[in-house]
């Protein structure tokens, strides 16, 4: 089990210039062969692990770009999985939830989650996530801003606080990214969900507000009182640059 | 914060208690009546009777006194008297008379011979001729037949009068054997006072007796009325649906009876309905359970269907034309299959109480947009809204719910449907209506039933049969409703009305469309 497959779909090839390497992390045989099946057709490389045991093992040995995490698993669960991995690594994570019962999404928007897929799931809506969250690390500008300590690299994809490096999440580089275009303006969870997860208008809120949750841990003085992502009642958040 | 409003509120229920109190049926008022009555009657009766014995007895002692008196005293001095006695001897003998110890005024009468008459008087003030009635006169004048029962042809005579408010006693006897005819007057005033002040007395104690019965009546009615009072608020109790509500039992009387009866009877009520609460619970946990289940493998038929679906559309048709059908049989019906599990699992979190809000601020408009963009209705339904409607709300759920209804109008009524948005009393109001042949009257109160099916032999329709249920379920959630109805100029309308208090949670206001600036 789960040495990582070369894709032997060329109809993505044109339009990928890497072909992304997934790893998927599902108990059940049948989901686990038909989602292997559905991604590697949609372009992907796809390693699977059916326990998170194993899908640990196999992260130290090749690293993927992103990983599709069931969170009902046997042994240690999917939530423990993640929290594992946010330990010392920022690679995305898309949850593959079995029940979409709110306290499920909350746990593990909490444990460090990008995204998180409904079961049953269409291939194609998670391939259409997958290639959000990848698009997240892809740079696009040259330049830098600053606000107080924290300073923006876009050129090298880089934060900085203080002059040392921090450990952000493709997803939180992107949202802090967001806010920083557009300074001291205030964006609805609804525009940040199109922005930065690439979500439709049924997007879930909660993704916004865990996200700023974990950024706010690494990027504020005291994360409880925030003074570069304020929140703005009623609307949304917004980045200030502190007196 | 609580105490005043406890306070205004306890004002009005006091009045009504205190009304309820004084209400002709109430028990307590009945109670107070009879008793009082009772006393009344045994008081009243009690004290007539006493009062009519003691008169009798004081008035006839007296009496007998006087008349024993004035009898003697017309045989000691009267009888004394020659036959032609002047008025000055009469005079003299009628103040002697006058002077005994029973305290009378005498009045002795001679007949002169050669007619006309003299008067000898004691105290011409007080007692006169003209004070002794004219049947007593009379009677005492008038010679009895001498017979065995009778002895002697004259008798004294004696009759109680009233002259100014005071009684007084008339009493007269003749000398047998010729002699003068006296009269005695005596008044009775010091008896009637006694009986007065005898009845005065007798009165107070039918008061006080009726007093004492109306407090009787209350500590009666109070223990009476205490326990059916306790009886009546765990009714209610019951009836509110605290199913452990139980009195506490004492005593051996009827009241303690009823009492158990009805401990009894809400224990068997709490068994019953514990029961019939878990056989609920078990046969939605096997819907639960069973959705769950069938989760996992159609997450993996799903995945895969998707495959066969592309190799379907792919020009190299590399699918065999013989089954081709067969595998759009199987992708269309897993994605049936997949709709139906995903609204049981919705029903089955709804009726579990696990279904949560996840609330944001949602343009109405942008949304309706959105969901009927989504789903290529555009051309299908005119929207009447205009923008910068905000509402504080769950997007998914209202989504849900608007999907329901258009989907539904759009299946019944073909296009065009009609959408309007509107703010009404805080409330927002989103109208569907279509153009179709309505809903018929009998189905109308079941629309929102779940797998309710117009008619037994209707094929199954393109829907689970859970939407309009789910919708109504997600307006619920919101503290909203859904209703439906048939226009007069022909189509049905579904209402949804959602609440929007500013200051709640749920809320929503009209504000102008904040500028999106700088957003790709």
């Amino acid at each position: 089990m789960g040495a990582l497959q070369q894709s032997k779909c060329g109809r993505a090839w044109d339009r990928m210039t890497s072909v992304p390497s997934l790893l998927l992390i599902e108990d059940d045989d049948a989901i686990r062969t038909a989602l292997e099946l559905s991604l590697t057709r949609q372009g992907h490389r796809v390693a699977t692990a059916a326990t998170g045991e194993d899908g640990l093992k196999l992260l130290g040995e090749q690293r993927p770009d992103l990983i599709v995490l069931d969170v009902m698993l046997p042994g240690i669960d999917g939530f423990e999985v993640c929290r594992r991995i946010r330990r010392t690594d920022q690679l995305p994570i898309i949850l593959l939830t079995a029940r979409s019962d709110d306290i499920d999404v909350v746990v593990g928007l909490e444990s460090g989650a990008d995204d998180y897929v409904v079961k049953p799931v269409q291939g194609r809506v998670l391939d259409a996530r997958i290639r959000a969250v990848l698009r997240r690390g892809e740079r696009e500008a040259n330049d830098a801003a600053t606000f107080g300590s924290l300073v923006i690299d876009r050129a090298a994809m880089t934060v900085t606080k203080n002059g040392e490096d921090l450990q952000l999440t493709p997803t939180e580089l992107r949202l802090l990214l967001e806010l920083s275009r557009r300074p001291g303006q205030a964006l609805s969870r609804q525009q940040l969900l199109r922005l930065v997860w690439e979500h439709d208008y049924l997007g879930d809120s909660r993704l916004v507000d865990a996200c700023v949750q974990r950024l706010r841990a690494k990027v504020e003085d005291v994360p409880s009182s925030p003074t570069l992502i304020r929140t703005v009642r009623g609307v949304g958040y917004r980045l200030d640059t502190p007196q | 914060m609580t105490k005043p409003q406890d306070k205004l509120r306890g004002l009005p229920a006091a009045r009504k208690a205190l009304l309820a109190g004084l209400r002709f049926t109430s028990l307590r008022l009945r109670l107070v009546v009879v008793f009082g009555l009772v006393a009344l009657t045994a008081a009243v009766s009690a004290s007539g009777i006493a009062y009519w014995l003691n008169r009798e007895a004081v008035l006839t002692r007296a009496q007998d006194a006087a008349l024993k008196d004035f009898r003697q005293q017309m045989q000691t001095r009267a009888g004394a008297l020659r036959a032609d006695a002047t008025q000055e001897e009469l005079q003299a003998a009628a103040g002697q008379m006058a002077n005994s110890s029973q305290g009378y005024s005498v009045l002795l009468v001679a007949e002169k011979k050669g007619g006309g008459r003299i008067v000898g008087y004691s105290d011409l003030d007080a007692f006169t001729l003209a004070k002794v009635p004219g049947s007593l006169q009379k009677a005492v004048l008038k010679k009895q037949e001498l017979t065995s029962g009778n002895d002697s042809p004259y008798h004294l005579y004696w009759q109680r009068t009233v002259d100014h408010g005071t009684p007084y006693l008339v009493g007269g006897a003749t000398v047998i054997g010729g002699g003068p005819t006296g009269y005695m007057l005596k008044s009775l005033e010091p008896e009637a006072k006694d009986l007065s002040s005898l009845g005065w007395s007798l009165a107070i104690a039918t008061a006080l007796a009726l007093i004492g019965s109306a407090l009787l009546a209350q500590a009666a009615a109070t223990t009476v009325l205490k326990p059916v009072h306790r009886l009546g608020v765990a009714a209610r109790r019951l009836g509110e649906g605290k199913l452990d509500t139980r009195l506490r039992v004492s005593g051996t009387d009827e009241l303690a009876d009823l009492s158990r009866t009805f401990n009894r009877t809400a224990e068997n009520l709490e068994k019953k309905v514990a029961d019939m609460s878990a056989r609920d619970e078990a046969s939605r946990r096997f819907v639960a359970d069973m959705s769950h289940e069938l989760r996992t493998p159609l997450t993996a038929i799903t995945a895969v269907t998707e495959v066969l679906e592309e190799e379907l559309d792919a020009e190299t048709g590399s699918v065999d034309p013989m089954i081709e059908p067969a595998v759009r049989l199987v992708v269309s019906e897993t994605r049936r299959l997949g709709d139906l599990v995903e609204n049981l699992m919705e029903v089955t979190r709804f009726d579990a109480g696990t279904a949560r809000l996840v609330l944001d601020d949602v343009d109405i408009a942008d949304q309706i947009t959105a969901c009927i963009d989504a789903r290529a209705w555009l051309d299908a339904v005119e929207l009447d809204a205009e923008r910068g409607i905000t509402a504080r709300l769950d997007p998914r759920r209202l989504d849900v719910i608007l999907a329901n209804l258009i989907g539904n109008a759009l299946k019944h009524g073909g296009s065009p449907v009609e959408v309007s948005v509107r703010l009404e009393d805080a409330k927002l109001v989103i109208s569907v209506r279509d153009h179709g042949p309505g809903i018929p009257e009998d189905v109308l109160p079941h629309v929102f039933d779940r797998f309710y099916k117009a008619s037994a032999s209707r094929p199954r329709s393109e829907g689970s049969g859970l939407g309009l249920s789910i919708a109504l379920e997600n307006a619920h959630i919101h503290g909203g409703d859904i209703s439906a109805a048939n226009c007069p100029d022909g189509g049905a309308v579904f209402t949804l009305w959602l609440p929007c208090e500013s200051e709640s949670e749920v809320g929503c206001q009209a504000t102008e469309v904040p500028a999106e600036g700088g957003q790709a």
